[in-house]
């Protein structure tokens, strides 16, 4: 059984009347549930469009996007999101705050949850939000994140302005529910060691359109890190990248079965991957994710 | 056996605090302030009123016994000038609260919410952006327009009990036309649209607040204009310009010719007969509405403000529903 938290088919998103240069640009995606995906790529890929779009916050200019089977106007309910700038009211208090989030979630709002992580961080109740320190409004706004519930939990940027302690609290918290609950994550960033380790799905944007997207474990299994020489062929494998060093050559890779000998082949890392792609914006793009959908 | 389950089995959802719930209660926290501020301008205004209802205006009637009564002319002292002042200031705050409300409706009510992002968190919480603007409409509108005819109703108890005889202050004079009738109850209902409507068309406080005042002003004086024209104008004819008794608003005036048309007035200045002759002017007419229009003058204008507050509202819902594809 996969379940589909997930799924945008010809996808567009452009700004203004002219639509000149879309956010995002005829993506295709599928993202099972329960997964914890990161979604990556260069500022202006299009990650908070395609998050805001997810949210249910704005319409697709073409195509199609549904959340848990349906659109995500009907879903609100089900799914969390976090936007980059946190906003909170600054008039209220952490207490008030959290109790903005029972008001509005009347039939899923689970306060144990939200105080906790409220607790975990040290702040008080009654402090008005406009006290807060950049981390610790994050914290609150993933208090009020959680604090819901959610099956879909939607993260733009979301310890971007932590310090690494409390990032690393925070994430394991969150993982921790997640795994927990079952809950489905997208977490954007353009920091790629920040989502390495808690990840096992990686969608991958560049200039409006998907460049990888697939279980993270089958993406790096379907690509190589090469080192040979110079001269040496690399046909038929689709080279994503190659870097020449005197007479050395550096290669990311797709195999199309053996690589041969004279190659020192290694499995890539995450970064390594992710640079590559973004390195090489004419790299064919890679969807392992439908695929999968078939097989399971 | 069963054992006791831990007492933390139980989910931790506390009790149900009192008092309003939901989007009410989030509209009510968020804007308390300016519900506090709304609260004192109501219960200020009132006490105003009320003084000039009853110590005010005995000490006014009492002035003028004192010094007036039976004479020609006389000089009076603060008592009457004061409550003179009051209730006049009443009036004109009156006439002008419709503005305080459509800046803080394109400001603090909407504007900022879409400027600082914080009408995003309300939308992905377990409500629609259309339920959020309906709350955001409706918990607004209920004190202001209870305020409001607390405020008229208080106004026309002074207006008709008004103890002296004196013109300026007749309750159809247009100083105390707005605040005497329904066109002050409306006026500010059709800027809290307007100024929710410029909020979310402008997603920026300070532009909404600007535009909000604006766009309000200009529909008020429109209605205004509007619904004197559309309540028929009673005309006064004869050799001058007539001034008809008991005139809440004077409309346009202009010659008349033998055949009984209405012209301009030529303008023939002390010259005279000639100049009438070659015109062929008769006479004069002036268009006026008098003390028994006040009801249909309000009425119209009334129902256009309502109108222009009912279109500013939909337009508001339908830009939301296209941005956000909201289901309901």
């Amino acid at each position: 059984m996969t379940e589909t938290a997930i799924e945008a088919a010809a996808l567009s998103k452009g700004f203004g009347r002219r639509r000149r240069k879309p956010a995002l640009d005829d993506c295709a995606f599928r993202l099972p549930a329960g997964r914890i995906c990161a979604l990556v790529g260069p500022n202006g890929a299009g990650k908070s469009t395609l998050l805001s779009l997810a949210a249910g916050l704005a319409r697709p200019s073409e195509g199609t996007i549904s959340v848990l089977g349906q659109a995500p106007a009907a879903v609100r309910e089900r799914v969390a999101y976090v936007a980059q700038d946190k906003p909170l009211h600054p008039q209220l208090t952490v207490a008030d705050t959290l109790r903005f989030g029972r008001e509005l979630n009347p039939r899923r709002w689970d306060a144990a949850v939200a105080e906790r992580i409220v607790a975990e961080g040290g702040l008080d109740p009654d402090a008005k939000v406009r006290t807060l320190s950049g981390g610790q409004r994050t914290r609150v706004a993933l208090a009020l994140a959680l604090g819901k519930r959610p099956e879909v939990l939607l993260l733009d940027e979301p310890m971007a302005d932590l310090d690494p302690l409390a990032r690393h609290q925070l994430m394991a918290a969150l993982m921790a529910d997640a795994a927990e609950h079952g809950t489905t994550v997208v977490m954007s960033s353009h920091v790629v060691a920040e989502l390495d380790g808690s990840c096992d799905h990686l969608l991958l944007l560049g200039a409006g359109r998907v460049r990888l997207a697939g279980p993270l474990d089958d993406l790096l299994a379907a690509h190589r890190l090469v080192t040979g020489r110079a001269d040496a062929s690399l046909e038929p494998h689709t080279v994503v990248e190659s870097r020449t060093t005197g007479r050395q050559l550096t290669a990311l890779v797709r195999p199309e079965g053996s690589l041969g000998d004279g190659w020192q082949v290694t499995a890539p890392t995450l970064e390594e991957l992710v640079l590559a792609h973004l390195r090489t914006p004419e790299a064919p793009a890679l969807r392992l994710d439908s695929a999968r959908e078939a097989a399971v | 056996m069963t054992t006791a389950l831990p007492a933390t089995a139980a989910p931790a959802t506390g009790r149900p605090p009192r008092g309003p719930r939901g989007l009410t209660w989030t509209v009510l926290r968020l804007h308390r302030s300016a519900l506090i501020v709304w609260a004192v301008v109501v219960l200020g205004g009132a006490a105003v009123l009320l003084w000039a209802y009853g110590p005010g205006a005995d000490a006014a009637q009492a002035e003028w016994d004192r010094v007036c009564a039976g004479r020609e002319a006389c000089v009076w002292g603060d008592p009457i000038h004061d409550y003179d002042r009051l209730f006049r200031a009443a009036g004109l705050g009156l006439n002008w609260l419709p503005v305080l409300v459509a800046a803080w409706a394109g400001a603090a009510l909407v504007g900022r919410d879409m400027e600082n992002g914080t009408a995003r968190l309300a939308w992905t919480q377990g409500i629609t952006p259309v339920r959020w603007l309906a709350a955001k409409l409706a918990v607004p509108a209920l004190p202001v327009a209870v305020g409001m005819t607390v405020l008229v109703l208080l106004h026309r108890l002074v207006s008709d009990a008004h103890p002296l005889s004196l013109g300026k202050w007749s309750w159809y004079t247009e100083d105390n036309f707005q605040a005497n009738g329904t066109v002050a109850i409306a006026a500010p209902l059709l800027a809290l649209a307007v100024g929710a409507l410029a909020g979310l068309l402008l997603r920026r406080a300070l532009p909404a607040l600007v535009a909000a005042l604006v766009a309000t002003g200009a529909l008020e004086e429109l209605a205004t204009v509007a619904s004197r024209n559309l309540v028929p104008w009673e005309t006064a004819t004869g050799t001058g310009y007539q001034s008809p008794d008991h005139v809440i608003v004077q409309g346009p005036q202009g010659a008349l010719t033998s055949t009984g048309a209405r012209v301009p007035n030529p303008m023939c200045g002390d010259d005279g007969g000639t100049c009438l002759a070659a015109h062929d002017i008769v006479g004069y007419y002036t268009h006026y509405h008098p003390a028994s229009h006040f009801w249909p003058l309000h009425l119209v204008e009334t129902g256009l403000l309502l109108g222009a507050a009912a279109l500013a509202t939909a337009a508001a819902f339908c830009l939301l529903h296209r941005r956000t594809g909201a289901a309901v």
